[in-house]
């Protein structure tokens, strides 16, 4: 059915008025589009980094950067990443679509909501703030340059002089808490302002991923945070929690750090799950496969993703009796992460496949998250991981994991969404080039990065002598930086030109079957007209076709 | 949040506020403030109480909320209608739109119980090499402990024959999960592949293992590598891969909704492209 253009009945209000709108906001929805705004602001800081690094490692005995600003680069680039792209990415997602998906016209704490993302900006401005201070603390001021791990003692005065670890400290704890109070207000929302009738086991998978992963964020982030506390004592009020000339422990600060730091990984990738879970479905025209098992599958992989940190210390000299536990704590994450895979897989087998951008995103992900899984597997095991752990090979295994598991599944969410929040579609044409530019320019990033590592290039060189048969994998892998930048350039066009000349997208334009489909798009402040009543895991199809609701059979 | 009220003109909805930005400038001026000035941290405190303050004024009784009027008729969601597709009906050998593929499956624990039994088999296999190698029975037990502990990389031949608690120990489970995973694996992918589950598992399967292993063996297991008997080891994944396939296959099968627990389909498939 054709729809007709939106008619312009007043004109819009002046610029300062529609901003002040904005920063007031407490609008779930609004508050969401601003951490994926903010997402993809830092998404290109991130980007201009990493083609630095890409563009020095390019050829041996490179002089591009100096061996500081290298480091500069890559502490940056991981923390931008991790903390300022896919965390608020996540949180932009779960923001605009939990309540349209419970069928709450609100959040739980809307106003602690609007603080939360305020502190996730502020944490990367002042993370950024690094690059413009001069005299500090120590008479030094530059970029964070100890990695996005931060070890001690390293990260002591005696080693770090200057603020510039400071800044990484205050940036990633004030971005923290704001994190802990989305993870907060989220719980709150999804556990008492579900739609009548929606069940705990009647949440679409998206929602019930992100609880889990809501809860990962409330255990995993406390520790971290009192771990950058002790660090700040140690710098500035002389206590000796880290240091290891006055009894302090080094290796104190890693478990810390990893207690939260592996978690982070499965609360980066619990979201992309839940995404890939929804996209999968309404593009095969199938019913998810094992619903059930997805879901006590996710919960496994919570718990189980809260025992493994150490299998980052391998290397530390750990006991044997503590390496075989976090060995086989490792191995055994990767059974219900195998189990999901099957269900995904299951659901794409004789379903009625539609390959719009979303769709491939999606199985783009599939794809190259079970590379990073099965390089995973192989790393748990501590004598490969011994051989291989701070190689080049590692860096390829977790890109392959972060970037082709969690950015490939938000990019699917990004375009199967886009239309709900903006009313339009994006542009189909565009969306494929989009998706096989950064296909392939991702592939011919990190997996030379697989050989280079194997053949010995150690991760955080700034350069490397010729001869050692490095040159052309870092060759290839720069070309492929510069066609993923290509890709991630695409998107920005089509985001902002399908803003304004998108085809409109109506309703519900995937014919989908969750309850964010049954609001307009974009949707009213208030969500819902009426709060829907739900029956079963799909409560639009149960509508369009009442002939065979869901409900009968569940 | 306040109740629906279909026959009113609005509904009540939080009011936007600057105090959640402001406090969170607060928290990042204070925290900015230690690493340049402690002058830009008592600023931070300050806007920090002064936004709590006017965050807490927003939580009193009749503040904090304003009236969001319904948006136009014509702007609202359409209604969602019954679908002018079809639910296609089934063809053979597709699943339906939400059976279960297969309809009938070996149940998980067949899986597990058959994995255990075959790697009872494998390691009885194992230890015969060890016997009649004249090695004794714990040296294949040590070296499959070596992926662990690396204290056994650079010990001598004579201290492999030896019994460890700790190796042992840590092989038992080693072998045991992995026998009991892939027992479950096998259970699971079965259905979905060609006839002749025995010869996948007994055959194919061992054969693709002993390859794998046989390339990654010098990482995974350098001191394995050094020592393993490549025909006792095929020897020991062939009584595996037939104990557990046997085993598996002639298990009793049950309807993939026990599992699942949902109901299968009654026949129906994907919506049709009408």
């Amino acid at each position: 059915m054709a729809i007709a253009e939106p008619t312009i009945e007043s004109p819009a209000p002046p610029l300062v008025t529609r901003l002040h709108g904005w920063v007031t906001t407490v609008d779930h929805k609004r508050i969401g589009l601003m951490y994926l705004m903010m997402s993809l602001f830092f998404l290109v800081l991130g980007g201009l980094e990493v083609i630095w690094i890409r563009m020095q490692l390019w050829s041996a005995n490179n002089t591009l950067v100096e061996a500081d600003t290298f480091n500069q680069l890559f502490t940056m680039h991981g923390t931008t990443m991790i903390f300022f792209v896919v965390m608020p990415m996540i949180a932009g997602f779960a923001n605009y679509l939990i309540p349209l998906m419970i069928g709450a016209r609100d959040v739980a704490f809307p106003r602690l909501n609007a603080f939360g993302f305020w502190m996730s900006l502020f944490g990367g401005m002042i993370l950024y703030l690094s690059y413009f201070t001069g005299e500090a603390l120590y008479g030094a001021g530059s970029a964070p340059d100890v990695g996005w791990f931060a070890y001690a003692p390293l990260t002591s005065p005696a080693y770090s002089r200057g603020s510039s670890v400071d800044y990484w400290i205050l940036a990633t704890l004030v971005s923290g808490v704001g994190t802990l109070t989305f993870a907060i207000n989220l719980i709150a929302t999804i556990v008492s302002m579900r739609a009548p009738g929606m069940a705990i086991g009647k949440l679409p998978l998206f929602v019930w991923m992100m609880l889990v992963d809501a809860w990962l964020i409330v255990f995993a982030f406390p520790p971290f945070t009192a771990a950058q506390v002790m660090l700040l004592m140690d710098r500035h009020l002389g206590a000796h929690f880290f240091d290891t000339q006055a009894g302090g422990s080094a290796i104190l600060w890693q478990h810390l750090f990893w207690f939260f730091g592996h978690p982070e990984v499965y609360i980066m990738a619990l979201p992309a799950f839940g995404i890939i879970s929804e996209v999968v479905p309404v593009f095969s025209r199938k019913v998810i496969f094992g619903h059930t098992t997805l879901a006590m599958s996710t919960t496994a992989i919570g718990f189980i993703s809260m025992g493994v940190w150490a299998h980052h210390m391998f290397t530390v000299g750990l006991n044997d009796g503590l390496d075989a536990f976090f060995s086989a704590a490792s191995f055994l994450i990767a059974v219900p992460t195998g189990i999901k895979i099957f269900n995904w897989t299951a659901t794409l087998y004789g379903g009625r496949l539609r390959l719009h951008t979303p769709m491939l995103f999606a199985l783009g992900f599939l794809s190259m998250f079970l590379i990073g899984g099965l390089t995973g597997v192989m790393l748990a095991a501590v004598p490969v991981d011994w051989q291989v752990s701070d190689s080049y090979f590692l860096v390829a295994h977790f890109h392959y994991v972060l970037f082709g598991g969690s950015l490939f599944a938000l990019m699917a969410g990004l375009y199967y969404w886009y239309p709900k929040a903006t009313g339009r579609m994006l542009d189909e044409t565009w969306g494929k080039w989009h998706f096989w530019l950064q296909l392939i320019g991702f592939n011919l990033t990190f997996a030379p990065m697989h050989i280079s590592g194997l053949m010995g290039m150690p991760r955080r060189v700034y350069t490397y002598q010729a001869g050692q048969g490095w040159e052309i994998w870092n060759q290839i892998s720069t070309v492929g930086g510069f066609v993923m930048g290509a890709g991630f350039a695409v998107m920005f066009v089509n985001l902002l030109w399908s803003l304004q000349r998108g085809r409109i997208a109506g309703d519900d334009p995937w014919d989908a079957w969750t309850l964010e489909w049954a609001t307009s798009s974009p949707p009213a402040s208030y969500n819902f007209e009426t709060i829907p009543i739900v029956r079963s895991r799909r409560p639009l199809w149960d509508k369009k076709h009442p002939e065979d609701p869901d409900w009968i059979h569940e | 949040m306040s109740e629906v009220n279909e026959e009113s003109e609005s509904i009540g909805m939080p009011a936007p506020t600057a105090w959640p930005m402001v406090s969170a400038a607060g928290v990042a001026l204070a925290a900015v403030g230690i690493a340049t000035n402690p002058f830009i941290s008592v600023a931070g405190v300050m806007v920090l109480m002064v936004a709590i303050g006017g965050w807490l004024r927003e939580l009193t009784p009749g503040r904090g909320e304003i009236e969001e009027t319904w948006v136009p008729v014509d702007q609202r969601a359409r209604e969602v209608v019954a679908s002018s597709r079809r639910v296609a009906q089934p063809r053979a050998g597709l699943p339906g739109n939400r059976s279960h593929f297969p309809e009938r499956v070996h149940t998980y624990a067949s899986g597990v119980v058959g994995g255990l039994l075959g790697g009872g088999v494998m390691a009885g296999t194992a230890m015969l090499y060890g016997v009649v190698s004249g090695r004794g029975i714990w040296y294949p037990i040590n070296m499959l402990a070596g992926i662990v502990l690396t204290r056994f990389d650079d010990v001598s031949k004579l201290e492999l024959e030896r019994f460890s608690v700790t190796a042992f120990i840590i092989a038992s489970l080693l072998h045991l999960t992995a026998s009991a995973l892939v027992g479950l694996f096998f259970e699971i992918v079965l259905p979905t592949l060609p006839k002749s589950p025995v010869f996948w598992g007994g055959v194919v399967a061992p054969l693709m293992w002993t390859g794998v292993v046989y390339a990654s063996i010098g990482i995974l297991n350098p001191l394995m590598s050094e020592h393993i008997v490549w025909s006792w080891f095929i020897a020991s994944q062939f009584a595996y891969g037939l104990t557990m396939g046997i085993y598996v296959v002639n298990a009793k099968k049950v309807p993939a909704s026990h599992i699942e627990g949902a109901s299968t389909a009654d026949g129906r498939d994907h919506e049709s492209q009408s």
